[in-house]
């Protein structure tokens, strides 16, 4: 029996939230498979990770908590790849954010007043697209590919944190560890929910994706996000500068990393640290794209990613699966998304050949 | 001697429709044969049946007089078929020798290769230098790769797919000369095309299909163009309605001293354009191909804009500074050659394609939001006024016909009433039918008293709708002359030999 690729008239609606789905089943399936026959529990394994987040109660906190800065870098990501803007520095604009917030945190340190918390969303979002703009204007001015300057600039704001922490922000009381000191009560992110972990960035970032979503399907912006990836051509004779769309891009993608950088170190952290870049910003290209650059596709994208976070720190504890095993899952979710999009626009087709037709 | 193909009662069923049905004909050792028909009529099905791309469901192939199944392209290869896309395989940066050497069935050594190469370009007088690369050669060397890749294999029968509607008319004419040499050694021609005026000068039968059926098959030199393209539609041509005693108003656009920038290598920029159009005038521009055609356009509409506002007037407002979309609100639109991600965007319906370029003459969008109903509203009425053939608003641009889609560009500007609209190309590659209704809806603009530019390659077409002509050579415009003062032999003139002969001496005669 031989199959054959062939082209559809248009692109297939239904493949398109299909592939999603049977990505993260195929995920399950074979990532069984290989724990198994590495000599793991391979069942075992895809429970914890995939089930136990969502049937035990306990975990559902730490899914919002998780679910929140990918969505809302993810959502940033999915505007401007629509663009075609490959942005892959999400992770250093998600510490430039954490960063800038910081600053003004302890900047008003010993100060109190409502106002502080939204001074630091100001810097945070402000940061990060400040931070974005370097390969906006690298690419515009010098046709620099952004997705080299944008992936460097993540390195060079990990180092930024390093000094930072071990010198001039360094906190006084902290017995010459390496961190800043913890924020003061007015420029951390209020518990919405007593008794738990979750923070004001969880339904910040459903907001955030709901606003991106009207804005995508409704506006001219979204429009020219748009006709820019899809048609360059065509957007120039629309009337749609592909610079200011760069620009546009970046800015845009840069101040959700930026805002999600400072919801994080206002939230989860309480202080800047060595370890507060965590990768949201790399997991966030995989949510965008899991979530088909759509962003209330990506709200339920961060949810899955969310739930292999969690999950992977419950097979940590309960069947001894390193932690890199929750990398090798998320990889593969994406590798499956991508080759599944394939179906989107071809269907596969039994060829028969011809002898047997005569027969 | 037998008949070289024949096929008997194909019929082919795709879900929805019957692309090919009962389909009987003959094509004898050495024939030119036309196949000939509107865009969807079944055409390129049929002859995918016959290189072996697809199987009949129905009907025998016949091969010089023996039943044969065409399992694949290389059984047809080895048959004898060979073909020559509409669309070229090549790659860019190899040069021509590279190129053909990969399309081989067989591995045959580079230097035998070359030298067969070689050969076969003398038999035919293609000229072609083997060792250039493919990203410097013009269209029509392209194409000549593509035949030298088919005659390499020695067919009996070569099927080409609109193989003039990219070509000049010198580069036609050159090919020509090829075919009737080949035809003229007893390999028979399957030419498909919808330019009469071709098959009547180089095709010894014509084979008409409609909407899947063989309508007729003919001695084309027995026919007129009217009369195969009225077999061809089903129905009787209509001609332009010229609105009686119109007259023309006062200069509405002016160019002056037009000149854009060299961009990339292979671009030819325009240089000192002068012309003006009066309201109601229809003003031609003649040219082969990539004489600085599309630069002027995009300086038109304004993707490239001039340093001197005064370059571009419209009643005198100056736009030379202005961009597409202020160029789009003082009244004037554009539409460029390349339809499929120029004109429009393929993967957007053809609602949204409406809001690329209505969008603010037609107050589509209200505080940065767009109105999705008055852009589906309004391409709703594009497509009933110009008969395109789509479901409906929401339908994607890319699954359109070619002549739809241009009709429906075509209707997005026009109905949006433009006191200036420019064109490139307006009926490439669109069948009798769909031209004769853009010809006509041009026609009926001009007679509201807008003033428009045609930028064509046709210059039958010209000929047929244009008050004014003027030609593009090299980035420079010939000054204006009416239309019926000018003669072929002028015209032709001006298009300039000029351009033919660098071609001529830049390939190097095998």
């Amino acid at each position: 029996m031989q199959f054959r690729l062939e082209k559809r008239p248009e692109p297939s609606k239904l493949m398109l939230y299909v592939t999603p789905v049977a990505s993260v089943l195929l995920t399950m399936l074979v990532g069984a498979i290989i724990f198994s026959l590495i000599g793991y529990d391979g069942v075992g394994a895809v429970r914890e990770i995939f089930l136990t987040p969502l049937t035990n109660s306990f975990k559902w906190q730490d899914l919002g908590v998780k679910a929140a800065p990918l969505i809302i870098i993810g959502v940033g990501l999915s505007i401007a790849y629509r663009a075609n803007v490959w942005n892959i520095g999400a992770e250093g604009q998600y510490v430039m954010g954490g960063l800038a917030a910081t600053g003004v945190a302890l900047a008003t340190y010993g100060m109190t007043g409502w106002w502080i918390l939204p001074l630091m969303m100001i810097a945070g979002i402000a940061g990060g697209a400040a931070y974005a703009a370097v390969p906006a204007l690298l690419k515009t001015r010098l046709g620099v590919n952004e997705i080299l300057t944008s992936l460097m600039l993540t390195y060079a704001s990990v180092q930024l944190i390093y000094y930072l922490v071990r010198a001039p922000w360094k906190d006084p009381m902290g017995m010459g560890f390496p961190q800043t000191r913890r924020f003061a009560a007015d420029a951390l992110l209020p518990n919405i929910i007593p008794g738990t972990i979750v923070h004001l960035g969880v339904p910040i970032a459903i907001v955030v994706a709901l606003i991106a979503w009207f804005v995508m399907s409704r506006s001219v912006f979204g429009y020219q996000m748009k006709v820019v990836g899809a048609a360059p051509h065509a957007a120039r004779y629309g009337g749609f500068s592909e610079n200011k769309t760069i620009w546009l891009a970046l800015l845009v993608s840069g101040a959700l990393a930026g805002l999600a950088g400072m919801l994080e170190v206002a939230g989860p952290f309480q202080r800047m640290v060595p370890g507060f870049p965590t990768n949201y910003g790399f997991t966030a290209i995989i949510v965008a794209f899991l979530g088909r650059l759509n962003p209330l596709g990506v709200i339920l994208a961060g949810i899955v990613m969310a739930i292999t976070f969690v999950g992977g720190e419950v097979a940590q504890t309960t069947i001894g699966l390193s932690s890199s095993a929750t990398g090798v899952f998320q990889s593969m979710m994406l590798f499956f998304l991508l080759a599944g999009d394939i179906l989107v626009r071809y269907r596969l087709k039994r060829v028969i050949p011809a002898q047997e037709a005569r027969a | 001697m037998p008949l070289r193909l024949q096929l008997t009662g194909i019929t082919k069923r795709f879900p929805g429709v019957l692309a090919n049905d009962n389909v009987t004909f003959a094509v004898k050792p050495g024939e030119i044969h036309a196949l000939l028909g509107e865009n969807g009529a079944g055409k390129s099905t049929l002859v995918k049946m016959i290189y072996g791309i697809m199987q009949p469901d129905a009907g025998e192939i016949a091969w010089n007089g023996q039943p044969v199944v065409v399992s694949s392209p290389k059984a047809a290869r080895k048959l004898g078929i060979g073909m020559v896309f509409q669309h070229f395989s090549l790659f860019e940066a190899l040069t021509v020798l590279e190129n053909i050497a990969l399309g081989m069935d067989a591995k045959i050594p580079a230097r035998d290769l070359e030298a067969r190469i070689r050969q076969v370009m003398a038999q035919y007088g293609l000229l072609l230098d083997p060792h250039r690369t493919v990203a410097t050669l013009s269209v029509g060397e392209r194409q000549r790769i593509e035949i030298v890749r088919a005659l390499l294999l020695e067919p009996k029968l070569l099927i080409m797919d609109e193989p003039t509607s990219v070509l000049t008319p010198q580069e036609v004419e050159q090919l020509f000369d090829v075919l009737r040499r080949l035809a003229a050694q007893g390999c028979s021609i399957l030419y498909i095309s919808h330019k009469l005026h071709e098959i009547k000068a180089l095709c010894d039968t014509a084979t008409i299909l409609r909407g899947g059926r063989l309508v007729d098959t003919c001695d084309p030199k027995q026919e007129t163009s009217r009369s195969m393209a009225e077999k061809m539609i089903g129905a009787g041509l209509k001609d332009i309605v010229r609105p009686e005693g119109r007259s023309m108003g006062e200069p509405k656009l002016v160019v002056s001293r037009l000149s854009t920038a060299k961009t990339g290598h292979f671009d030819v920029p325009v240089n000192k354009v002068s012309f003006t159009v009066r309201a109601g005038e229809i003003f031609g521009i003649a040219g082969v191909a990539g004489n600085g055609q599309n630069a002027l356009l995009d300086a038109l509409s304004g993707e490239i804009r001039s340093d001197d506002a005064e370059s571009i007037t419209i009643d005198g407002f100056p736009l030379g500074l202005l961009d597409t979309t202020e160029r789009r609100k003082r009244g004037l639109c554009a539409v460029p050659e390349e339809r499929n991600g120029h004109a429009a965007v393929g993967e957007f319906s053809l609602s949204d394609n409406s809001v690329l370029t209505a969008r603010d003459r037609l107050g589509m969008v209200v505080m940065g939001l767009i109105n999705s109903g008055a852009a589906r509203t309004y391409t709703g009425k594009v497509i009933a006024e110009f008969a395109v053939k789509a479901l409906g608003p929401a339908s994607m641009a890319g699954s359109l016909s070619g002549g739809n889609l241009q009709k429906y560009i075509m209707g997005r500007e026009i109905l949006q009433k433009p006191s200036v609209l420019v064109v490139s190309q307006p009926t490439w590659g669109v069948d009798a039918g769909a031209a004769a209704a853009i010809h006509q809806a041009l026609v009926d603009l001009a007679a509201v008293g807008s003033a428009i530019v045609v930028i064509s390659q046709d210059l039958d077409e010209l000929r047929a709708l244009c008050d004014t002509l003027a030609v593009i050579n090299l980035g420079q415009l010939s000054p204006a002359k009416p239309n019926a003062e000018m003669s072929i032999e002028e015209i032709g003139l001006l298009m300039g030999g000029v351009h033919g002969a660098t071609e001529a001496h830049d390939a190097v005669p095998a």
